[in-house]
C-alpha cells in the first residue's frame, strides 16, 4: 500500500501514436474493433528477410503533431514519445502553462532507445567508416533524449527519465511516474514509452526462431511468435484532488505496481519469478486476486511467452482466472512501448467499459489449460473495476501496473 | 515558451517546498576505472595521475584522441567463471565492479537479502558497440538474418543490469537508466524512490561506460570533447540502503547519501543553480558546510557548472575534484566516478557536492557527507 499520507494518483491525459492511429480515440476505436496495425516494412529494406511485416507507424509527421521541437534535430523514438506527450496533454485539457510552470517531469520507457538513429550510423559505418559518421546524428544516439525530447516539447523544469528496462519498461517508467506524484515529489508526471522498428531487432528475434511470418497470434494453438512494432505513447499523471478540482476527465486511479528480477536467465522468462511480481503488484495496490477483473497480458505471441504467463497467473490466481488478452495482436510488440500501450488500453477498458480483445486468436492453445478466456475477436462489452497491465523484459526485467475504474 | 504571461496556479496546487530527504547511505562499493580496479588505486591516480602511459586501447580503429582504458581486466579471474567470453565489455566491466562490491561488503547478504536488493545502472546506449555490430551484420552478411542469435541480448539496453543480477542472484528491482552524464543522479533517484516506496531494501546503484570505436568516434566527430581531453570508460557502483536496515545488517556507512536534484532547461548554468539550492536546503545543510565539490564536465560546460555552483553557494567550495582530468570523460559513469573519487579520497571532511551538466540541457547534483560517528 501507499505510504502513509501518500496522494491518490489518476491519469488524465492519453496520447499515442501507433499504427493503428494517433491519438487515443483513433486507437481505442481501432483496438475496439479488433483491427491490425500489422503492414508491409517501410521503414527499412527488408529484402532479404523471409518475413517482412511489422507495425510502423505509416506515413509519420511529427511537424503536426509537436509545437516546439525542431523536428531534424530529434530521433524517431523521440518524436514519437514527444508527440504522444503532447497528444496527452492536450487530452487531459490542461493549460500547457500550467503544466510547464508546475513541479512537473517525465518517465519514458524503452526498448532500444534511437536505434532507428543508430542504424542510420551503422549503414554510414559500412559505407564509408567510422571517421565519416554524421555528428548531428551521432548526437542524437543516447537514449536520455527521449524523456529529453518530452520536457522540451512541453517545457518542463522537472526529471526527465528514461528508463531502459526493455519490454517492461513503459510499467516501470508509470510506476516511477506514479511515485513521483503519489510522494508530492512532483505534480504532474508524463508516464510512457517510445520505440522504433529497425533491422537488427527484426533479425534478432527471427533468428531466435520467435518471429511471426504474418500475424501474431497470442494464446492461439498456432501460433508462431512476435512482429516488431513502434510508436510512442504517453499518459498523463496527477493528484486526484487536482484533477477533481479543475474538473478533469479522470480515465483511471492508478492503485499501485510490482517490479522484480528473474535473476535467471537472459532472455528465458520464469513463471515463479513473475507469479512473484503479480503478488507484489497486488500488494503494492492494496487488492487482492479476486479483485481483478481484466488482466491485459504481455501477450507477445511466442509459445514460450504464453505457457510462462498463463502459469504464472495460475500461480496467483488459482483456477479462476480474469479475462485476459494480448492487445499486440494487433499492434505487434511495440518493444519499450508495450506495456504503455496496455495501459492506455486499460484506461480506456475501465473508463468505456469494454474487454479489449486478442483479435487474431482462432483457437485457444489447449496446451494452456482450462478456462483461458482471451477475449477473441473484437472487443467485449463488460465493466471492469480493476485491470492489472503486465510488461516483461529480456533480462528478466519484470513489471506489473494495477488500474482502477474511477466510480 | 508559448505563454510568457503569468500563470495562474489553480487551486490545489500552491507548491509547498519538498520536504528534507531521509539520508541514505552506503556500506559498499567498488570502481573499475582508467586508474585500475578498486578505491585505493583511484585515490592514487587522483593523487599523482594515472602515472604510467595509458595502456593500448582495446581496438585500432580509433580517433586521434586520447583514450583511457582500464588497464588489464582479468574478467574470467575476477569472477571466478569461463563464461565471459561472450559478454560484451559494458558488461564484464559492471559484472567486475559489483562482484567486488558485493564480496567486500561487512556482511555478505543472504538469500533473502538478495531477493530484496536492487541493481540500478546509468548507461545511455548500453553497449553502443554491440548494438551497432549486431546491426552491421544485418548489411555485410550474405542475408541479412544472419546475426548471431546469442549476440541479440547483448544489443539491448538492459543486458548489463539484467547480467548482474543473474551472476548476483539480485532479485529485487532491476533498472537501467540512460541519463546521458547524468545517468548515475537519474538512478541514485530512481534507487532513493524505490528503497523509500519499499519496493527494494537496498540498491547496488552507480553507473557505466564502456571504451569502443563507435562512441570514441562519436565523441571525436562531434567535437563534444575540449581540445586535449581523453575519453574514459569506468564502472563505478554503491551499495545503497536505509541506515537503520544498515545497522541491522551489521554494515558500517562509509558515506550518507542526502539530497539528489536534477532539472530540465534551456539555460544549464541556471537549472544546476536551482537544482543546488534545493539540494542543500532539502539535506538540511547550509551552503558553508558544503567543504568539496565534485565536478562532472570539462571545458565550456566545465565553466558553466562552475557559474551554477557559484550563484547557488554564494562561492566555490574550498576544494575542488575533477576526476575526468585524471580518467577521462566517462558520460555514463561520469556521475558514479565523482562519486568514486570523493570515497577514494574523503579530503577533510564536511559535506560535499557531485555535479552534472548535460550538452542536452539537462543539470543536477548530489550531496554527500562522510557517515556520521
Amino acid at each position: 500500500m501507499a505510504e502513509d499520507g501518500a496522494r491518490r494518483v489518476v491519469v488524465t491525459g492519453l496520447g499515442a501514436v501507433s499504427s493503428l492511429g494517433t491519438g487515443a480515440a483513433a486507437f481505442t476505436a481501432a483496438i475496439r474493433a479488433g483491427r491490425t496495425g500489422i503492414a508491409p516494412i517501410r521503414s527499412f529494406d527488408p529484402s532479404g528477410f523471409p518475413h517482412v511485416m511489422a507495425g510502423e507507424v505509416a506515413d509519420f509527421a511529427p511537424e503536426r503533431l509537436v509545437r516546439r521541437l525542431d523536428v531534424t534535430q530529434w530521433g524517431r523514438s523521440s518524436l514519437f514519445a514527444a508527440s504522444a506527450a503532447r497528444l496527452a496533454v492536450r487530452d487531459a485539457g490542461l493549460d500547457p502553462a500550467v503544466l510547464a510552470a508546475a513541479r512537473s517531469g517525465s518517465a519514458v520507457g524503452t526498448t532500444s532507445g534511437e536505434s532507428a538513429v543508430i542504424e542510420q550510423l551503422t549503414g554510414q559505418w559500412v559505407d564509408k567508416g567510422l571517421e565519416d559518421l554524421d555528428p548531428a546524428l551521432v548526437r542524437q544516439v543516447p537514449a536520455s533524449q527521449i524523456s529529453t525530447a518530452v520536457n522540451r516539447e512541453l517545457g518542463l523544469t522537472g526529471e526527465a527519465q528514461t528508463i531502459a528496462t526493455a519490454c517492461s519498461a513503459s510499467n516501470y517508467a508509470l510506476g516511477y511516474a506514479f511515485d513521483m506524484v503519489r510522494s508530492g515529489e512532483a505534480d504532474y508526471m508524463i508516464g510512457g514509452g517510445a520505440d522504433s522498428v529497425n533491422r537488427w531487432a527484426h533479425a534478432g528475434f527471427y533468428r531466435l526462431g520467435a518471429l511471426a511470418k504474418e500475424v501474431c497470434r497470442p494464446f492461439d494453438a498456432h501460433r508462431s511468435g512476435i512482429l516488431t512494432a513502434e510508436g510512442g505513447v504517453a499518459l498523463l499523471l496527477e493528484p486526484l484532488d487536482r484533477a477533481l478540482a479543475r474538473g478533469a476527465r479522470i480515465y483511471a486511479e492508478i492503485l499501485g505496481y510490482g517490479v522484480n528480477c528473474d535473476a535467471l536467465h537472459p532472455v528465458a522468462p520464469d513463471p515463479g519469478r513473475i507469479a512473484e511480481c503479480i503478488r507484489l503488484a497486488h500488494r503494492n495496490a492494496g487488492i487482492a486476486p479476486s479483485d481483478v477483473d481484466y488482466i491485459c497480458a504481455h501477450g507477445t505471441g511466442t509459445p514460450t511467452n504464453d505457457a510462462t504467463e498463463i502459469t504464472a497467473i495460475r500461480e496467483v490466481f488459482g483456477d479462476r482466472l480474469p479475462p485476459i488478452s494480448s492487445i499486440k495482436s494487433m499492434i505487434g510488440h511495440t518493444m519499450g512501448a508495450a506495456s504503455g500501450f496496455g495501459a492506455l488500453a486499460c484506461c480506456m477498458a475501465l473508463a468505456d467499459g469494454f474487454l479489449p480483445p486478442t483479435a487474431t486468436v482462432v483457437e485457444v492453445d489447449p496446451a494452456l489449460g482450462p478456462g483461458v478466456d482471451c477475449v477473441p475477436g473484437t472487443a467485449r462489452p463488460a465493466r471492469p473495476r480493476i485491470a492489472q497491465n503486465h510488461g516483461f523484459a529480456f533480462g528478466g526485467n519484470n513489471a506489473i501496473v494495477i488500474l482502477r475504474r474511477m466510480p | 515558451m508559448t505563454a510568457t504571461t503569468a500563470v495562474t496556479v489553480p487551486a490545489g496546487s500552491r507548491a509547498l517546498p519538498r520536504p528534507a530527504v531521509e539520508p541514505l547511505v552506503i556500506t559498499g562499493g567498488d570502481v573499475v576505472s582508467p586508474a585500475g580496479i578498486g578505491f585505493a588505486a583511484l585515490a592514487g591516480a587522483l593523487r599523482t595521475g594515472l602515472g604510467d602511459p595509458p595502456g593500448d586501447a582495446p581496438f585500432e580503429d580509433r580517433p586521434p584522441i586520447p583514450l583511457r582504458p582500464v588497464p588489464d581486466l582479468p574478467v574470467a579471474a575476477h569472477l571466478g567463471s569461463k563464461r565471459v567470453n561472450h559478454l560484451d565489455r559494458t558488461t564484464q566491466l559492471a559484472l567486475v565492479a559489483c562482484h567486488r562490491a558485493l564480496a567486500g561488503l561487512d556482511v555478505p547478504l543472504d538469500e533473502a537479502d538478495r531477493t530484496r536488493t536492487g541493481v540500478v545502472l546509468g548507461t545511455s546506449t548500453g553497449s553502443i558497440r554491440s548494438s551497432s555490430e549486431f546491426s552491421r551484420e544485418t548489411l555485410v552478411q550474405d542475408r541479412p538474418y544472419l546475426v548471431r542469435a546469442n549476440l541479440f541480448p547483448n544489443s539491448v539496453m538492459n543486458c548489463c543490469t539484467g547480467q548482474v543480477a543473474i551472476w548476483n542472484q539480485l532479485r529485487g528491482v532491476n533498472a537501467t537508466i540512460a541519463g546521458g552524464r547524468l545517468s548515475g543522479l537519474n538512478a541514485v533517484r530512481y534507487a532513493r524512490n524505490a528503497i523509500r516506496q519499499g519496493h527494494v531494501d537496498r540498491v547496488l546503484v552507480g553507473g557505466v561506460e564502456e571504451l569502443c570505436p563507435q562512441s570514441a568516434w562519436g565523441w571525436h566527430v562531434t567535437g563534444a570533447l575540449p581540445p586535449g581531453a581523453a575519453l574514459g570508460e569506468a564502472c563505478a557502483v554503491f551499495m545503497v540502503e536505509r541506515p537503520a536496515a544498515a545497522g541491522a545488517g551489521g554494515r558500517t556507512p562509509r558515506a550518507e547519501l542526502l539530497a539528489c536534484e536534477v532539472g530540465t532547461g534551456v539555460a544549464p548554468s541556471a537549472t544546476l543553480a536551482g537544482c543546488v539550492a534545493r539540494a542543500v536546503r532539502r539535506s538540511g545543510v547550509t551552503a558553508g558546510e558544503i567543504r568539496t565539490v565534485s565536478f562532472g564536465a570539462v571545458g565550456g560546460l566545465g565553466r558553466l557548472e562552475e557559474r551554477g555552483v557559484r550563484v547557488a553557494l554564494g562561492g566555490l567550495p574550498a576544494r575542488r575534484v575533477r576526476v575526468a582530468e585524471v580518467v577521462g570523460e566517462t558520460f555514463s559513469a561520469g556521475v558514479a566516478m565523482q562519486l568514486a573519487a570523493l570515497l577514494a579520497d574523503p579530503g577533510t571532511g564536511g559535506a560535499a557536492l557531485i555535479t552534472s551538466i548535460g550538452p542536452d540541457g539537462n543539470a543536477g547534483c548530489l550531496v554527500v557527507r562522510p557517515a556520521a560517528g
